[in-house]
């Protein structure tokens, strides 16, 4: 055996390439996009069921719908009771979960391939044959009312619920929290589940999602059989803004007396899925503070201590989503934290990354990528944005090499164009005793300080 | 038949690293992951916390990495890595593309057998700070966050190890010097306290061949020492011991903990089992009865740890809704639990096929894989249990069920912890 030099950094072989799973893709007569990515090395299958439409299009009373709908699909069926139901599919080992979200409403099963003909069975009876008994609505409402104040008690959710109230222009939807208020859930009726799931679980603009060890004609046998007379198209999404409630950078407080450390929330109004210069912008993002070793990180934990850790991240959504710097800071040094954040902005705005940074994000990008398709669930997740969003049936094939191709320069316009330090609404949950005057020093804009909810 | 057969192989090299090779070929992905024997359980007063801060330290550089190269280099190749603290090990891991296993056998090897040239009274106080914003972010900030720290004390007598919390305390982090690091990294940080499971896309004979390269020459240690304390403890707690705390919490929760076998021990899988019928899944009685027949809990959680020091706990919780009277929700949540006296078998068929989907689920990812390896290997040594898990909970019958809800979730052996929201709020 040769000595070893340990200061050498060993340099990898070549990277064994692996294809993105091969997906069949029919779209039925109903309208329904089905897609099958056929996988064996376990004997597991992962489906997502997607229908449209979601909380974007629902307002006012209505806000908060869709996750109500979702949650209380649990409820049972014609055939059977919620816990009968929750029965007949755990006894078969299947997990199935809903969730309503801004495009549509998604319900997931996983179990092994096996059982999955009996599992889409019990997914089609629930999805298609509801009753939303009055006792599982009333249910699921208390508990999404409770889960609103448990928020509301959680600092880092108030922060996170709150700043996108900063961030929209008041009755854009993305304004407010994805599951609504209290009021508009205190009154919401079985006969509004009831209209909301004929009117929307339906099958055009949807999409099957099959990922696992299961052949592409087994599915579609399975769906022929469960899924015999499901038709229909939900109504088209009306246009909605998703534009920013202002220009002025400004400072939100809710002051949380005794806290003892401060919620940060720094951002404004990001870009859309289909933003032209998305791979460009995540890059940048990834550089600003989307990994471990992102700009902000190194500054504001592994120099200066100030927090156990910080990201940036844009919510691509059909229009455009937050863009958020998101921390958590001693009381001390929240003031120090919001400047550096601020200089960090600045510093990507202004002059983007180096060509070095661009390199390694982007590595990193298209590494990470491969490792994230080992099983079912995360491969049956990647094609259902593919039909969520109306992406490229190529896309994911195409994914590395289109990251790889991103420039510096590209990086540098993007960020110049989607960060913009002077429009940041900075959100700060804290002692507002303490925090404030430093953080009014700073003198980023007009400073306003409100109560937390009781 | 098993859907669980992983295969492995396995070695000890002349310093006492214990090695787990779990070949998988068919995608290009691995997983290292390294097991020590070591956690809070071996901290002793005035230290709480260290285990936990040190290994915050591990990722600080070694003699041949400087600080912050470790992240850089993984995340370059898209790899993902993570370190976790427990009470009774601590775990290292990076997934990697497979050509990139090397980068990851010489980082791990470089602060195992070189950590402490590059520790610097800089880099503890950074993560000092760190730390305690980790404290005050996970738990001082948090509505409940004190609720792990009370229940240790209900449970856990004075001189045993699990006494206090694995984050520790703000004085004890803050007292904590290089010689700590030093001594802690001399009498823990040994080969021959540690596992390195190897899972994915590898040959496993040129693995072990890195394995000795990279970390054949690290020097061993002297055996562990004895825990601090005194790990042995009775089978029960003896009565129900209590604590009520009004605090600015959202609503109304109530948390019974359960002393049981500790995880070592053969009867430990009927508390699993046990557990699974009362909280597993939709189908669970909890959350049958109390979450949406009686409507008396908002959510329930069940908890079996798997700790291996004197005694293990089971642990269940469940959330009211506003206005939930502490007393009514206790009671029922007791009901629930005598009632499992007259568990059925269809129930058992359910937690166990259950289950074997999440299993079988979680082996999908090679980390996975590696981290399960390790800890058998490490608490065991017995990595081949990963294969055998269904067969040990399938091998729990009915009667054992129903006499462990008479033994151990009686009322001379519960600890309380209620936690009621502040009149007015």
């Amino acid at each position: 055996m040769s000595t070893l030099d340990r200061s050498k950094t060993p340099k990898g072989g070549p990277i064994r390439n692996f294809d993105f799973p091969a997906v069949d893709r029919r779209v039925l007569k109903n309208g329904l996009d089905l897609r099958v990515a056929h996988m064996n090395r376990l004997p597991v299958v992962s489906l997502n069921l997607f229908v449209r439409s979601g909380e974007s299009a629902l307002y006012g009373k209505n806000a908060g719908l869709a996750v109500l709908a979702a949650d209380a699909l649990e409820g049972g069926t014609a055939r059977r009771t919620g816990s009968e139901l929750a029965e007949a599919l755990e006894r078969i080992g299947a997990r199935v979960s809903a969730t309503g979200g801004w495009e549509g409403t998604s319900i997931g099963l996983s179990c092994l391939a096996e059982r999955l003909d009996e599992a889409v069975g019990l997914l089609a009876e629930a999805v298609l044959e509801p009753s939303f008994p009055e006792e599982e609505v009333a249910r699921a409402r208390d508990q999404q009312l409770a889960g609103i104040r448990q928020r509301a008690k959680d600092p880092a959710s108030l922060a996170s619920d709150t700043a996108p109230t900063r961030y929209f222009t008041e009755g854009s939807p993305y304004a407010r929290p994805i599951d609504g208020s209290a009021e508009s859930i205190a009154e919401m009726s079985r006969d509004q589940l009831r209209g909301y799931a004929s009117a929307n679980f339906l099958p055009a603009g949807g999409g099957l999602i099959v990922a696992g060890d299961v052949e592409t004609r087994e599915v579609e046998q399975m769906v022929a059989d469960h899924f015999t007379s499901w038709s229909g198209a939900p109504a088209s999404i009306p246009d909605f803004s998703s534009e920013a409630a202002t220009r002025e950078r400004r400072v939100y407080v809710v002051h949380r007396p005794g806290s003892v450390q401060t919620e940060i929330r720094v951002g404004h109004v990001g870009a859309a899925r289909s933003t032209p210069d998305y791979y460009a912008l995540s890059v940048a993002n990834m550089v600003l503070g989307g990994m471990f070793t992102s700009r902000l990180n190194l500054n504001l934990r592994e120099k200066n201590g100030f927090t156990y850790g910080v990201r940036s991240r844009f919510s691509f959504r059909s229009e455009a989503g937050p863009f958020e710097v998101s921390t958590s800071v001693g009381n001390d040094v929240t003031a120090s934290a919001v400047r550096e954040i601020m200089v960090e902005l600045k510093a990507m705005a202004a002059q983007g990354p180096t060509a070095d940074e661009v390199a390694a994000a982007r590595d990193y990008a298209a590494g990470i990528f491969g490792l994230q398709l080992e099983t079912a669930g995360q491969v049956a997740a990647r094609v259902t944005q593919l039909v969520v969003y109306g992406l490229p049936e190529r896309y994911f094939d195409d994914y590395r090499d289109n990251v790889r191709d991103v420039t510096t320069e590209e990086v540098a316009a993007a960020a110049a164009i989607h960060i913009r330090p002077d429009e940041v609404q900075v959100v700060l949950v804290g002692d507002a005793d303490v925090i404030g005057p430093p953080v009014e020093e700073l003198g980023l804009g007009p400073v306003e300080v409100v109560a937390s909810p009781s | 038949m098993s859907l669980l057969s992983i295969p492995f192989e396995r070695h000890r090299l002349d310093n006492g690293l214990k090695v787990v090779l779990a070949p998988d070929r068919t995608i290009p992905v691995v997983a290292a992951n390294l097991w020590y024997g070591v956690g809070s359980r071996n901290e002793v007063a005035g230290k709480t916390g260290f285990a936990h801060l040190f290994e915050h330290m591990m990722f600080q550089g070694s003699a041949h990495v400087p600080k912050n190269r470790h992240f850089e280099l993984i995340e370059r190749v898209g790899g993902t890595l993570n370190a976790t603290t427990w009470f009774d090990r601590t775990n290292y891991f990076e997934t990697v593309p497979s050509n990139e296993l090397e980068l990851a056998l010489w980082l791990e090897s470089d602060r195992m057998g070189w950590m402490l040239p590059a520790m610097t009274q800089e880099k503890l106080d950074n993560q000092r700070d760190v730390v305690k914003n980790e404290k005050r972010q996970r738990y001082d900030n948090q509505p409940y966050g004190d609720w792990d720290e009370r229940l240790q004390k209900l449970m856990y007598p004075e001189d045993h190890p699990y006494r206090h919390t694995v984050i520790g305390s703000m004085d004890d982090i803050d007292a904590s010097t290089l010689d700590d690091v030093g001594s802690f990294f001399k009498t823990f940080y040994v080969p021959n306290n540690a596992v390195l499971t190897v899972a994915g896309d590898v040959d496993p004979a040129a693995a072990l061949e890195q394995i000795k390269r990279y970390f054949g020459d690290i020097e061993p240690g002297a055996p562990i020492p004895p825990l601090p304390g005194n790990p042995s403890l009775d089978p029960l707690i003896g009565s129900t011991v209590r604590e009520h705390v009004v605090a600015d919490v959202p609503l109304t929760r109530v948390i019974m903990a359960f002393r049981i076998p500790p995880y070592s021990s053969p009867d430990f899988a009927v508390a699993e089992v046990a557990g699974s019928l009362l909280g597993m899944g939709r189908a669970s009685r909890f959350y049958k009865r109390l979450v949406r027949e009686r409507r008396v809990a908002k959510s329930v959680v069940t908890y079996v740890f798997p700790l291996m020091t004197g005694a293990s706990m089971m642990l269940v919780w469940a959330t009211g809704y506003p206005g939930c009277d502490p007393t009514e929700l206790e009671a029922a949540m007791s009901e629930e639990i005598d009632a499992l006296a007259d568990a059925q078998q269809s129930e058992l068929d359910r937690a166990i096929t259950l289950t074997e989907t999440d299993l079988v689920r979680g082996l999908e990812r090679v980390a996975e894989r590696a981290d399960l390896l390790s800890m058998f290997d490490l608490y065991f040594d017995d990595p081949g249990r990963l294969n055998r898990e269904l067969d040990r909970l399938r091998a729990v019958s009915l009667e054992q069920v129903r006499s462990f809800v008479g033994e151990r979730l009686a009322v001379d052996n519960r600890a309380i912890l209620v936690y009621e929201p502040e009149a007015g709020r």
